[in-house]
């Protein structure tokens, strides 16, 4: 026999040593590390008992004791909730009537959409405090003229904020389940003689139920485990993670224990949450696939001037903030309050300051990004292409990394790196890790659904002649993903730029970021500077979607 | 150029509860056009990747001339495969298609500059080199992935129903081309399809497969005219069944059948079903002769025509509810029986098969 270079004899190093096999090692060791291992040890501190009172339920019992602590987790609850509703309420009107009627303005009501989705929280809800706080610009010229406004403050202006904020999950999710509808579908309602509300009712909300749950989970999962905004405009209205933020912050090395076990209290909950909506959902789900999706429909003049009212009210409040930030990052400040004369003062005074968390920014979201767009496409490729035990566990480790929130991941990050043999606290490297740890989930689930396009032949072709497992990847499977996975990398950039919850918890003085560095500026009420801070921010995560939508003919779907 | 023997021992392959494969034996011989022949789903494709290494078997062994290739990796078995749906590389051009497997095998660039030219000369594909694959048509697609598999000189070709996503035109001329350059370049081939006219213009040999298993392995004309199961005599051609019932022996060393309208067929002894088991004939429908009808012989009514250009066909009731059909040709389809009319039936001199009846 010819051609057969040589012959390999099966033996338990040539299996086991291939190209995958090394790589799923690798990821598998990556994962461990960077999540698995953090979440068993807050989970184990938690359990460690206390000083004066031993046994494993000690923090818990602690916890649900004393009003102090278990008060946080209701009003988080409460807060989060709240929002979801309100969010869906809002949103899913307003996903239908953009997606349905012909309404004026789609262009800026999408563009809008994006910019609220992608500014950070932080940055809307001491917006607000600027124009409705006490000192705000609108609280003060109406009190001139005797009009008396609500106070933002507490509990009603952090679900204000959140649902503002959140409200785009839902719109999202719910257009592009409208547009996997059918249009016979919704022919046939109207054929057999249903009115336009009763087939919304009757056709299309069971259809969408499992994108309302998938954009509702989405919006708690975000408003429960906020920190920023909580802080910001909650004031004497505490939740949960705040509590394990401050926590933190003030028994920093010394008594780790109670923030791991409220930051496990904040993980259990996503959990649920998560699972609860997969149950849901999977339970409703009806698996349909348009071939001529819904069709957007001429409306009578009024209709479509009160529901483009309707949308253009409820986005131009989302992204009052945005625009807030932008112009008041040109006024001139006093402190907290804000003078009508423009200047370029707060840009001027950043110079001397920003250039250490700019740099910090960049590079620490450079290389995560770097990071989750390799791993990612890898560990993507294992699921989808090399299915099997291992394979299937990948899947459910990265999926559960869904359900850890960024301030459990710091906590969990720094009790196992503050001490030998790995030091990592206080380090970029640590930052890096977490913020890749925590998109890890959407490049691997974006490679995965890039993969499942890509025929199977096309890789199996160049095995066949003759390029190895690792050549093959490098060779078919990159090149012909590389418009994929540049769109991961815009969103995943445009995502890890902002994050603030672990960054919190994970930044020292030298790897200070943007973020971090706005909300210092906020919590000490130097508006003027954290507007121009703000505006640098917005325009370097939407610099990318703007990439992303024009040039790679991205949908806005794509973000959630 | 040199390629080899293929031999599939026992292979069987098992998804969960699907026995894909189920203990095939076949045997390829050098330089052979060897086609599996099936309906979707009876594994065809299962068994050729497995040969290919893309899966392993879950019993069984595959040896490329004396050599078991079980432990070989895919991309180290040497084999050219084509597939279905081309799997072209999409961002390569027609010659980087066609040297890729040479670059992977680390050949010198003028070698491959040399291979390659003689094989788009061979395809008449020179004018194409630079061309992407969007540039090129279904058929100059699937000649670009036949180049890419030959140039290699893998030990054997595999090819995956490789015309079913063209049109019929160029169906037909491309098997007539790949037929040639297979004798033309004497490579060892194992040939999938489930177009029964394909497998039986292009094969030495052909192994119809069902559920599975290999029903029969023959050349062409064996499958064709020796089907050895029912399900092979039925998958190959238009046959008629016949509920039989066995009356004794006939002349001349045979055995007499009586089937369905009165008609009696003698069939050798050696192929006879057990005297008294339930039996079903079965025979061509260009067998069948239409005549006159006659007192005592073997009749039908005909209850339809059905006109196809060159073939008519007749839709013929034998007993109630029991049917025949009679594909006529020549002279014999200008002048047709009215439906509703009485006809006499014979055979051809081709005698009938025996199968056991199928279990109700
Ligand atoms: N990867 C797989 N997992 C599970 N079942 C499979 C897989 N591949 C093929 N099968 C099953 O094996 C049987 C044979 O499939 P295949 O070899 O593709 O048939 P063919 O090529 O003859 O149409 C089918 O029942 C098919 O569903
Ligand atoms: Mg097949």
């Amino acid at each position: 026999m010819t051609g057969l270079a040589y012959t390999v004899t099966p033996n338990w190093l040539s299996r086991h040593l291939g190209f995958w096999p090394v790589v799923t090692a690798l990821a598998f060791v990556a994962l461990v590390a960077l999540l698995v291992l953090p979440v068993i040890n807050i989970v184990g501190l938690s359990l460690s008992g206390k000083d004066d009172q031993p046994g494993v339920l000690a923090n818990y019992i602690t916890f649900f004791a004393e009003r102090f602590y278990y008060q946080t987790l209701i009003n988080s609850l409460i807060v989060s909730s709240a929002a979801t509703i309100l969010a869906v309420l809002l949103g899913v009107p307003a996903a239908y009537f953009a997606t349905i009627y012909n309404i004026w303005g789609r262009g800026f009501v999408r563009a809008a959409v994006v910019l609220t989705f992608v500014s950070p929280p932080f940055i809307g809800s001491y917006s607000w405090v600027i124009l409705f706080g006490r000192s705000g610009l609108v609280t003060a010229t109406l009190a001139e003229i005797g009009i008396p406004l609500p106070s933002i403050y507490g509990a009603p202006g952090i679900v204000l904020v959140f649902t503002l904020q959140f409200f785009p999950f839902v719109f999202l999710m719910v257009s592009s389940g409208l547009k996997s509808i059918d249009q016979s579908i919704e022919d046939a309602a109207r054929n057999l003689g249903s009115s336009e509300l009763s087939v919304f009712f009757t056709v299309l909300l069971p259809l969408l139920v499992p994108s309302i749950s998938a954009g509702a989970l989405l919006v708690f999962v975000a408003a429960f485990t906020d920190i920023g905004t909580p802080i910001i405009i909650g004031e004497r209205f505490r939740v949960l993670p705040v509590l394990i933020y401050g926590e933190f912050v003030n028994e920093f090395g010394g008594r780790p224990v109670l923030a791991s076990t409220l930051a496990v209290l904040l993980l259990a909950v996503t959990t649920g949450a998560l699972l609860v909506q997969r149950w849901y959902a999977g339970r409703h789900a009806h698996g349909t696939a348009a071939i001529r999706p819904l069709m957007q429909r001429e409306q009578p003049p009024l209709k479509r001037l009160l529901a483009s009212a309707y949308v253009l009210l409820l986005v131009g409040m989302a992204l009052l903030p945005i625009i807030n930030i932008v112009i008041s990052s040109f006024l001139k400040a006093n402190g907290p309050l804000l003078l009508f004369e423009p200047t370029l003062d707060n840009y001027i005074r950043l110079l001397r300051t920003v250039a250490v968390p700019l740099t910090n920014t960049l590079l620490y979201t450079t290389a995560a990004t770097v990071l989750c767009a390799v791993v990612g496409t890898a560990v993507g490729y294992i699921i989808v292409r090399r299915p099997g035990r291992l394979g299937g566990l990948l899947d459910g480790v990265v999926m559960f990394s869904y359900a850890v929130p960024g301030i459990v991941l710091g906590v969990g990050l720094i009790v196992t790196y503050n001490e030998p043999p790995l030091i990592l606290t206080g380090t970029a490297a640590i930052l890096i890790l977490a913020f890749f740890i925590r998109r890890l989930p959407f490049s691997v689930r974006s490679a995965v659904s890039m993969l499942q396009q890509l025929s199977r032949d096309t890789e199996d072709a160049s095995i066949n002649l003759g390029a190895g497992p690792g050549r093959t990847f490098l060779r078919i499977t990159v090149p012909l993903l590389a418009m994929a996975i540049l769109s991961g990398v815009l969103l995943t950039w445009s995502n890890t730029i902002r994050e603030l919850s672990a960054t919190l918890v994970l930044q020292s003085g030298s790897t200070i970021t943007l973020s971090v560095e706005i909300f210092t500026e906020v919590v000490n009420a130097n508006f003027g500077t954290a507007s121009a801070l703000g505006t640098i921010l917005i325009l370097l995560t939407f610099l990318p979607l703007v990439v992303l939508f024009r040039f790679l003919g991205k949908q806005e779907d794509a973000l959630v | 150029m040199t390629s080899t023997s293929v031999r599939i021992e026992a292979v069987s392959k098992r998804f969960g509860e699907v026995t894909a494969v189920d203990r095939v034996d076949l045997s390829v011989a050098k330089g052979e056009f060897f086609t599996l022949l099936g309906s979707s789903g009876c594994g065809k494709t299962t068994l050729l990747r497995i040969v290919a290494g893309f899966m392993p078997q879950s019993d069984g062994r595959i040896l490329f001339g004396d050599a078991c290739i079980d432990a070989v990796p895919a991309h180290r078995r040497n084999t050219g495969m084509v597939f279905q749906n081309y799997a072209i590389f999409p961002h390569l051009t027609v010659v980087e298609n066609i040297a890729y497997g040479l670059r992977a095998r680390g050949l010198a660039a003028g070698e491959i500059n040399e291979r390659v030219g003689r094989m788009l000369a061979m395809m008449r594909l020179e004018h194409l080199g630079h061309r992407r694959p969007r540039e090129l048509s279904g058929g100059q697609q699937q000649r670009v992935v036949l180049a890419r598999a030959i140039v290699i000189e893998p030990d054997v070709l595999l090819m995956d129903e490789p015309l079913s996503n063209l049109d019929t035109e160029m169906r037909v001329h491309l098997r007539g081309e790949i037929r040639a350059l297979q004798r033309q370049i004497g490579i060892t081939t194992l040939y999938v399809t489930h177009d029964q006219e394909e497998a039986l213009m292009m094969s030495d040999r052909v192994a119809v497969m069902s559920g599975g298993r290999v029903e029969q392995v023959g050349t062409p004309a064996e499958i064709f005219h020796r089907p050895r199961t029912r399900f092979v005599a039925a998958f190959i051609g238009e046959t008629n069944f016949l509920p039989a019932t066995r009356l004794g022996a006939g002349g001349n060393d045979t055995a007499l059948y009586d089937v369905p309208g009165g008609g009696r067929l003698a069939v050798p002894s050696g192929q006879a079903s057990a005297a008294g088991s339930p039996a079903e004939v079965a025979f061509r429908s260009h067998d069948l002769i239409v005549g006159p009808a006659t007192e005592s012989g073997w009749t039908a009514t005909v209850t339809d025509t059905q006109f196809y250009g060159a073939t008519v066909r007749l839709v013929l009731e034998l007993a109630p509810n029991v049917f025949a059909q009679a594909a006529l040709t020549g002279a014999a389809a200008q002048t047709l029986p009215p439906p509703g009319s009485r006809v006499g039936l014979s055979l051809h001199s081709q005698s009938p098969w025996i199968f056991p009846a199928k279990p109700q």
